[in-house]
């Protein structure tokens, strides 16, 4: 191997250097001595010099044999071959444009769902080291408020900032989205609170200015009004300008300081989007969040990254945080918050583990949605370049039938098996290279659609379409391997010619052997079997998305249901200044024409978002363990009018119910449960009047249940109805947030405009985002199922016609070798529907192999896309029936032009035929 | 490979491989030698048994310089020509051995074979 290695840096050297003049010399003078010889020993001059010749040996034959060694000899023949091969596919173009699209389709499918997946999935982060970076979370009950997944409690990041032993550089971080006042305009922008060690940690240096130290920007509750901008938002909204720095603006109406600019290329930790500014932890109350939640222990919001120390593994660094956490939810429970909890729930909580798990490639929500489903659509655009092969390699064996005499003629003139193999393997890989170059630019496109099926509202989305130089190496990575898969078996079955019987055979008979012929039923077949496996699954999905749309949602008429969220909160805002701007916001709303009602909720409705909370029952003694959870709402009086939910029994909220100051604790609160609730905890019985509380230890049953109203969907279709309580706006003691729903009589699209435009007559300096009717909203909140169902139909789709036109091709190119044989059945009286018959039996012979391969393949498969389904079985025999059908149809089609020719032959051409 | 031709019947054909081993040990046993030098040596001890062309000499020499091992400097010949000598190198001394040894075992084998058929 080794010595293989030297031969071939020799070569290289000697491509540079002159060693075959040095060599000539040594030669020359070698036959001039050996002359001399012969001259001492007595022979004359002349037979001298040819006996020294003759002792030589032959020097021409030589001189090859020095070129092949000192020489790229493969690298020339290589390019013969190249430019052979264009020469044969220039010949044939019908065939090339055939084998290039049927590929391009192929690769660029599997292209196009690569970009994503590698953007979302694979790459690593472009920080210092990512590999050692991990990110912790604790797992199990809080007894407490969480938000988001995976969230950390602050003081428990402390914790474990000063006392793990594993970790250095722990590091914290809260993704929001602020109202920011830049030169007087207000804007949404993605806000990243984070540690003061966040930069350091990752190793991201300034742009300009600086970026954030633990000494100056982690020391002072609320001290450090300081931002610093990301590279994009910063060349994106300012030019790139230096003189951002010290420019002030406004975070939710708080000013800052703009202090410097994140080193280009530097996202953050979430592959998928990335914020615009970023702020101190400790700058958190100018968020409208709780400002309680920096001391609290039973409020996790955080995610906490941090490195591993070197020498320790994630799972070495897992075990050994393992004690520290016992020991801090073992103070925990020593805590006042927690002192009166059952033993069971007790005994949960000291059950938590603490997860600690990679994060050299960041940790993004959507990549957590999107990555199974990316998984699937990647192994369906594998099975779709499977066929593609197959199809390109029935194409090449048909094509190495009709070339049996080229390939005759070359071996019978000295070509090699292998030399003619190659120059085979050459022309299969041009196909694919064209075929990737023609994919790559087609995922592009496609790539595009893709993301434009991803909800992107308000974010700044940082996938792109744009290959780069991974992609490329992918694409070429994916055009060597399938010119190989493709191109190889018809190259060993082609070349394998008995040039005797080749050659003597008279022209234009199409002597195909009956090698390429199984092995083009065999390639078939496995076509058939993953079109199945592609139908099947398309069929599950679209079914899929089919059922959760059909999902009853509870609400009426989506379309005319327009919601939109304007956030208020913030330093300038009290709770009462809060509270009247949105009742002012409602008021005007619902004056405007074409407006039937209008309300406002805290949760918003079908986004994936939840509140949910754990209740004690009035009359119902709850079990150790027993699911206690109750989703949570806020709304405003009208909400179950506007939202079209029917009111069963009681009434709704109304002014009674307002809260009028003093400590809310003592005041008894009403609440309105929906029928899931009400039959779960209280049978038949109304629920009127019946009283509930939270489920903490001793707290008393303060809330009146006043209504009852119809199962409505809360976070979206997946989840189902869930038992719920809705609470009243008014008595809410914090600034709360509020996603408002309009019902429209006219064109919920004219609506925009004008709420924005009452919005601004309100408060100018207030953005109106997310504003869509809810029927887009459920739109997006499916946009995974969206993604899945539509593209794998495509692919579905993509794959029958594939094999279609492969079934086409093996039964056409039987018929033509049938030709005589038919014509003498037909001469000799065989009724045209017994050749018809002949001919789509083989057909039917090919479907029932394929689908006896493809439907044990489907039911193995089926368990890995059973978390992407709802309300349709990995086993759903009607979709196995649809997919067996749209096959069988498809199959009886692509067999009936070839068979229809061959009823139609003409027995007296047909026997002079050849 | 080489491309002797047994022009009589009475020489053998240089056994494929076998010439790159001679060249060596012809380095190691005199030295520093150029092509002609090797060939008369290889000639000389041969005893016209072996036919050799002796432009493969340097085919040879050519694949031992690539794989290192052997080496080559200009220098002056008997008769003050300037000519290309060669050494064999460490590697090379360590590749000499290891064919010696398997050229031994080989013929030793080929050698109890042939006297297997011998003796029936």
């Amino acid at each position: 191997m080794n010595s293989g290695l030297r031969t071939f840096a020799a070569k290289l050297r000697g491509l540079f250097a002159g060693q075959k003049d040095e060599m000539d010399d040594e030669i020359r003078s070698h036959l001039r001595l050996l002359t001399e010889r012969f001259i001492a020993n007595g022979s004359s001059p002349k037979d001298a010099a040819a006996a020294a010749r003759r002792q030589f040996g032959n020097a021409a034959l030589l001189e090859e044999d020095r070129r092949e060694q000192q020489t790229f000899r493969p690298m020339e023949n290589l390019w013969r071959d190249v430019r052979y091969g264009a020469r044969q596919l220039r010949r044939n173009p019908l065939f090339a444009t055939i084998a290039v699209l049927t590929l391009a389709l192929g690769i660029g499918a599997n292209t196009a769902v690569f970009t994503l997946l590698d953007q979302l999935v694979l790459r690593l982060l472009p920080v210092r080291d990512p590999a050692r970076l991990v990110m912790i979370w604790p797992a199990g009950p809080n007894l407490g408020n969480t938000e988001g997944p995976r969230p950390v409690s602050y003081p428990m990041y402390q914790d474990f900032q000063r006392k793990a032993e594993a970790l250095e550089s722990v590091i914290c971080q809260y993704d929001a989205a602020e109202s920011v006042t830049i030169d007087g305009s207000t804007e949404r922008l993605n806000t990243e609170a984070v540690s003061g060690n966040y930069f350091e940690a990752l190793g991201v240096a300034p742009a300009l200015g600086r970026v954030f130290s633990p000494e100056m920007d982690d020391r002072v509750y609320r001290g450090h009004p300081v931002v610093v901008l990301s590279h994009r938002f910063w060349a994106e909204r300012f030019g790139g300008d230096p003189r951002v720095l010290g420019k002030k603006i406004l975070v939710n109406n708080y000013p800052m300081e703009i202090v410097g600019v994140s080193a280009a290329g530097f996202a953050g930790l979430d592959p998928s989007s990335s914020p615009h500014i970023r702020i101190p932890i400790l700058m958190l109350p100018v968020l409208p969040t709780d400002g309680e939640s920096l001391v609290d222990r039973r409020a996790q919001w955080l995610h906490v990254f941090a490195r591993v120390k070197p020498g320790y593994t994630v799972q070495a660094a897992r075990a050994s945080l393992q004690p520290l956490f016992h020991q801090i939810l073992e103070e925990e429970l020593q805590e006042p918050a927690l002192s009166k909890v059952s033993p069971y729930d007790r005994a949960q909580f000291l059950k938590r583990t603490l997860e600690v798990e990679t994060a050299a490639n960041g940790y993004s929500d959507l990549r957590q949605q999107y990555s199974t489903a990316l998984m699937v659509l990647m192994g369906m655009a594998g099975l779709i370049l499977l066929i593609a092969c197959s199809n390109v390699a029935g194409l090449l064996i048909s094509r190495a039938a009709a070339r049996q005499k080229e390939i005759a003629v070359r071996l019978a003139i000295g070509a090699g098996r292998r030399t003619l193999i190659r120059s085979l393997l050459v022309e299969s890989l041009l196909l694919s290279v064209a075929g990737a170059a023609l994919g790559l630019a087609m995922s592009v496109v496609a790539t595009r659609g893709l993301l434009a099926m991803l909800p992107r509202e308000g974010t700044l989305l940082m996938l792109h379409a744009q290959p780069d130089a991974r992609i490329l190496l992918f694409g070429v990575g994916v055009a060597l391997a399938t010119g190989l898969l493709f191109g190889l078996a018809p190259a060993l079955q082609g070349t394998r010619v008995d040039v005797w019987s080749s050659l003597k055979d008279a022209a234009g008979s199409l002597s195909g052997g009956r090698n390429s012929a199984r092995l083009r039923r065999i390639l078939v077949t496995a076509q058939v079997a993953l079109s199945f496996l592609l139908l099947a699954g398309a069929g599950l999905f679209a079914k899929t998305l089919i059922s959760l749309k059909s999902t009853g949602t509870g609400l009426q008429d989506l379309g005319s249901l327009v919601t939109f969220q304007v956030d208020p909160r913030g330093p300038h805002y009290s709770v009462t200044q809060i509270r009247d701007f949105y009742a002012n916001t409602l008021e005007a709303i619902r004056a405007l024409p074409g407006v039937k009602s209008a309300a406002l909720s805290v949760v918003p409705l079908l986004h994936g978002f939840e509140w949910n909370g754990n209740v004690a029952v009035e009359g119902h003694q709850a079990k150790d363990g027993e699911d206690m959870n109750a989703a949570n709402n806020v709304i405003s009086p009208g909400y179950f009018l506007t939202m079209g939910i029917p009111l069963v029994a009681g009434r709704d909220f109304d002014d009674r119910d307002r809260f009028d100051g003093g400590d809310p604790s003592l005041k008894p609160s009403v609440v309105i449960v929906n029928r899931k609730f009400a039959e779960r905890f209280f049978g038949k019985q109304s629920p009127i009047g019946r009283h509930i509380g939270n489920s903490k230890p001793g707290a008393k049953l303060t809330a009146e249940i006043v209504g009852e109203v119809e199962n409505a969907l809360y976070d979206g279709p997946r989840q189902a109805v869930r038992p719920q309580v809705y609470y009243a706006q008014y008595e809410a003691p914090v600034p709360l947030a509020a996603v408002f729903y309009v019902r429209t009589t006219t064109d919920a699209g004219a609506l925009f405009p004008v709420v924005r435009g009452v919005v601004a007559k309100l408060d100018p300096t207030l953005p109106v985002f997310e504003m869509k009717t809810v029927e887009t909203q459920m739109d997006e909140v499916l946009s995974t199922e969206r993604l899945i169902a539509s593209l794998s139909v495509v692919f579905g789709a993509l794959a029958t016609v594939l094999a279609a036109l492969g079934l086409y091709g093996v039964m056409a190119f039987a018929v033509a070798k049938r030709t005589k044989e038919i014509g003498l059945r037909v001469a000799l009286g065989a009724p045209r529907r017994s050749v018809l018959w002949l001919v789509l039996r083989e057909v039917l012979l090919l479907l029932g192999a394929g689908l006896l391969v493809g439907v044990p393949c489907a039911y193995a498969f089926s368990r890995y896309v059973s978390s992407q389904l709802f309300g349709v079985a990995p086993t759903d025999l009607s979709v196995c029936a649809a997919a067996v059908l749209v096959l069988g149809v498809v199959a009886a089609v692509s067999g009936f032009v070839p068979a229809r020719r061959a009823t139609a032959i003409d027995p007296l051409t047909a026997l002079r035929y050849e | 490979m080489t491309k002797g031709k047994a022009v009589d019947g009475k020489k053998s054909e240089v056994l494929q491989g076998t010439l790159d081993l001679m060249v060596l040990k012809t380095l190691h046993a005199l030295g520093p030698q150029h092509g002609f030098g090797i060939a008369r040596r290889i000639e000389q001890l041969s005893e016209d048994v072996l036919k050799l062309n002796e432009g493969t000499v340097y085919t040879s020499l050519v694949r031992l310089l690539q794989r290192g091992w052997i080496a080559s400097d200009w220098g002056t010949s008997e008769n003050n020509r300037k000519a290309r000598f060669y050494s064999i190198t460490k590697r090379g001394l360590k590749q000499l051995a290891r064919e010696t040894e398997d050229w031994e075992r080989i013929s030793g084998v080929i050698g109890r074979v042939l006297r297997l058929e011998g003796e029936r």
